[in-house]
């Protein structure tokens, strides 16, 4: 009998709709090529409910407003913890869906932060990608580059501070930037992915401004000093204990513009760079760089996801100075939008066994933490 | 329950005309298809009825028939008033999809007896005539499979000296020759025609009414073995061929054992990938953009590139370098002709798909392209191997073993295989099994899901080779 997978998108994030991309056409149509899985999808939205339908696969649902006349009409799911996970759906007759697996494809705060992970945990079923700890620390770019320079792995100059010391002082908060770095400088809301909310900066003007964008989006914020002679590239890798990198990929945004969001998701990217297309934008693959710096980036990206404790899936972008050839690691995404397939293909890996591995890799983690134990016997409350 | 309910479904008429069309009308194969089918209601899966005219008028026919038959019934109860009258209105009624499933052949019959027959008759002895008093060198090749590939590389090549003319596409019966023979100018120096093989004695029918002065046959496998009944009476039709050329050239594909078996020792006219007729074939070599070699004789030397793919094309080319040296044409030229060779559409096409090779074979229906594109498979440099076929329709008793050995000649040439679920899926992967198979399976009962979701079984580095098509009238 095929195992039934749930394949979790949407939710209360600001990267909600590269949610939906990435669920339905990089991760339920795979899943149901391979013919081993009953794929449900959970679609969470934008409120947080949370909603199962066979409708839900169909993209053209999300290209208007009628996913809100569906949630609007829809009975939510309810959701039952029985040493298992089983999703009701209310009706005349109740039906009942067992979750043998789940496959988050969520990004950003509740999908890839660890709260999701964390109620898998507590269900006590397997789930694709990172574990709790490790989603939380990788979606944490202020903890992810102390756990980098804790692993002696090189990571640029950067300064952090929350939201509320900034609103307390911003002048101290200014001084503190610029005694210790210099422009120009990136500055980033640390629990974001998609490039949203990031600016580059190269004066206390700016600084200033971009600050107030990040602290509209996090309560902490991120300021980084520029890499000089810069070539970012990014490096998708997935296992457990053996790892596997696909191919090293410099993204071509124009000019002096970086990647962000637009250029990753909507505009056209940096056509002049004369690149492949891939899922997010314009993009030299393999990176065109020299054997020493890819290999370099290769060996850094492996470094950064065995220091987090990544397990499963990730992507690790990587900043390299070109003229001193040094290797800095910029932050981790714990699932990259549509699971960077574009790149998984160029390497030889086809989205039904990209898909296929990673369910594995689940498996084969949930049944390693099932041999320890979790529970301690006792005579404590006996005294009582 | 659901399979009793498709005969009584409203849809059961279209259905019934569907399976006519793509029977082409031939009332014996529409016949055997309603025979075996038990659930109507799964019958159109690859295409749907084209709504022609033909096909509108025999739909309207068949409602026509409901109707009445409708009417019989209420008659009957309203008539009598007995409980007799309304049992029989029931078994009136319950039979009437099953009559329909036969009315439905009569007109066709009447058409084909009273007015088609006699009009075929005058447009074939016409066309007899035509082809008698063309001047032009009349070649016919035969076989149960590359007849198509042939005619396109003695077209392409001898085109380079000559005016060629040629059966277009699968026109390959009495009649589909005929009307093609209305297209001839009369100025032609060399008519090329492919000779079909459905039934016993075809091919010497068609031969009559082409009157070839030279021939090829290109080869013999197990196709249409459920028309033939025996490999001996697809023998015997296909070499219906060498029967009427008596001593005139005849090249013979010493490749398929078939063939091979009817070879007098010392036939110069034997055809291999080593070469023909003198004509010895040196360094071949195959890639995704095609096939490359050097032909020499008696001082002569071709080195040319094709964009053909498989070392199995070679014999072929070499029998179209001897016609095309013995007519006079330049070495230039015949090199020229080969260059310009490329694949035809579903046979052996390649195409990029998201980084990975795609060669389309679909058009493939015998053992022997089988065995070939698995060889070409395994001798293409590649990250990993893919294969998907149905199998092959129309194996007759040999249907069997055919799979089986192709289970087993996947197995030493793919990593992966796709097939499509059907009765012959059980005989491959017996002969996957035998020749214990450590490759991936996987096995798709909706082809048209599969291939519109290629890209996402692909990746760059892999080549998949397609072969075979099963079309809805063989399920």
């Amino acid at each position: 009998m095929n195992k039934t997978i749930a394949v979790f998108f949407g939710g209360r994030s600001t990267e909600h709709d590269i949610s939906i991309i990435t669920a339905i056409g990089s991760v339920i149509k795979p899943l149901e090529l391979t013919k081993k899985y009953n794929v449900v999808p959970v679609y969470i939205s934008k409120s947080g409910k949370w909603f199962s339908d066979e409708k839900l696969k169909d993209i053209s649902l999300y290209r208007s407003d009628a996913i809100d006349d569906f949630c609007a009409k829809s009975k939510p799911l309810s959701v039952i913890f029985d040493g298992g996970m089983v999703f009701r759906k209310a009706g005349l007759k109740n039906k009942d869906v067992r979750i043998d697996i789940a496959f988050p494809a969520m990004h950003g705060a509740y999908g890839e932060d660890g709260s999701l992970m964390g109620l898998f945990r507590m269900a006590g079923i397997p789930f694709v990608g990172l574990d709790m700890q490790a989603s939380v620390v990788a979606m944490d770019k202020v903890l992810s580059k102390q756990v980098a320079q804790v692993n002696g792995i090189p990571t640029p100059k950067y300064v952090s501070f929350s939201k509320t010391d900034f609103e307390a002082n911003r002048d101290v908060a200014i001084k503190k930037v610029t005694d210790n770095l210099k422009f120009p400088q990136f500055v980033k809301p640390p629990h974001l992915g998609s490039s949203i909310g990031i600016t580059k900066v190269s004066n206390v003007d700016e600084l200033m401004n971009a600050i107030e964008v990040a602290a509209y989006y996090d309560n902490e914020i991120l300021v980084e000093e520029s890499i000089e002679n810069l070539i970012e590239v990014t490096v998708p890798i997935m296992g457990n204990k053996i790892l596997q990198t696909s191919l090293v990929e410099r993204p071509l945004a124009s000019g002096e513009k970086f990647f962000d969001f637009d250029t990753k998701y909507i505009g056209s990217g940096g056509k002049k760079g004369g690149g492949k297309k891939g899922a997010q934008g314009y993009s030299e693959l393999p990176a065109k760089i020299s054997k020493t710096l890819y290999d370099q980036s290769l060996t850094t990206a492996q470094d950064v996801y065995k220091a987090i404790g990544c397990e499963g899936i990730s992507r690790v972008d990587l900043l390299i100075d070109s003229k001193s050839e040094i290797v800095y690691f910029n932050e981790i995404n714990p699932l990259p939008g549509d699971l960077y397939l574009h790149n998984w293909r160029a390497s030889g890996v086809s989205s039904v066994d990209l898909v296929s591995r990673l369910v594995e890799l689940a498996e084969e983690r949930f049944a390693r933490n099932q041999k320890i134990e979790t529970t301690f016997s006792s005579s404590f409350l006996k005294q009582f | 329950m659901k399979k009793i309910l498709s005969f009584y479904s409203l849809k059961y008429p279209k259905t019934l005309v569907y399976m006519l069309q793509s029977s082409e009308y031939k009332i014996d194969d529409y016949l055997q298809w309603v025979k075996r089918t038990k659930d109507f209601s799964q019958v159109a899966k690859r295409r749907q009825l084209d709504g022609t005219i033909k096909a509108r008028l025999i739909l309207a026919l068949l409602w026509l028939v409901i109707v009445l038959m409708v009417a019989l019934a209420c008659v009957f109860i309203l008539i009598f008033q007995t409980l007799w009258s309304v049992l029989v209105a029931v078994v009136i009624l319950l039979i009437t999809p099953w009559l329909i499933s036969y009315v439905i052949v009569v007109p066709l019959y009447l058409g084909h007896v009273f007015i088609q027959k006699p009009r075929e008759k005058r447009i074939i002895a016409s066309a007899r005539q035509i082809i008698a008093n063309h001047k032009g060198l009349k070649i016919a090749i035969a076989g149960s499979y590359g007849k198509t590939t042939a005619k396109e590389i003695l077209k392409t090549v001898l085109s380079q000296g000559k005016k060629v003319a040629f059966t277009p596409g699968n026109m390959n019966t009495l009649i589909g020759i005929s009307r093609f023979t209305k297209t001839l100018v009369g100025d032609e120096d060399i008519i090329i025609f492919e000779l079909g093989e459905e039934r016993l004695g075809d091919v010497r029918e068609l031969c009559d009414l082409t009157q070839p002065d030279m021939g090829v046959i290109t080869g013999i496998s197990e196709a249409h073995l459920s028309s033939f009944g025996t490999i001996e009476n697809t023998i015997s039709t296909i070499f219906g061929l060498q029967d009427y050329l008596g001593n005139r050239t005849l090249y013979k594909n010493q490749e398929s054992q078939y063939v091979a078996s009817k070879i007098k020792s010392g036939d110069d006219l034997a055809f291999n990938r080593e070469g023909v007729n003198g004509w010895k074939v040196s360094n071949p070599k195959v890639d995704i953009t095609g096939t490359s070699f050097t032909a020499k004789k008696a001082g002569k030397t071709i080195s040319a590139h094709t964009g053909l793919l498989g070392l199995h094309n070679i014999g072929i080319i070499t029998v179209t370098i001897s016609i095309a040296d013995e007519l006079g044409l330049t070495l230039e030229q015949i090199t020229a002709g080969l260059n310009e060779t490329v694949p035809f559409e579903h046979r052996m096409q390649p195409r990029r798909i998201h980084g990975a090779w795609l060669i389309d074979d679909t058009y493939n229906g015998n053992s022997e392209g089988v065995r070939a594109g698995l060889l070409l498979l395994k001798e293409i440099e590649s990250k990993r191997r893919i294969y998907v076929t149905p199998g092959l329709v129309e194996q007759g008793d040999k249907t069997r073993e055919v799979h089986e050995k192709i289970g087993k000649q996947i197995a030493a040439a793919a990593d992966m295989v796709v097939l499509m679920q059907n009765s012959v899926t059980e005989f491959i992967i017996n002969g996957l099994n035998e020749a214990k198979y450590k490759g991936r399976l996987l096995i798709v009962d909706d082809p048209l899901e599969f291939y519109s979701n290629l890209e996402h079984f692909v990746a760059v580095g892999d080549v998949v080779l397609m072969q075979n098509d099963w079309t809805d009238n063989f399920a």
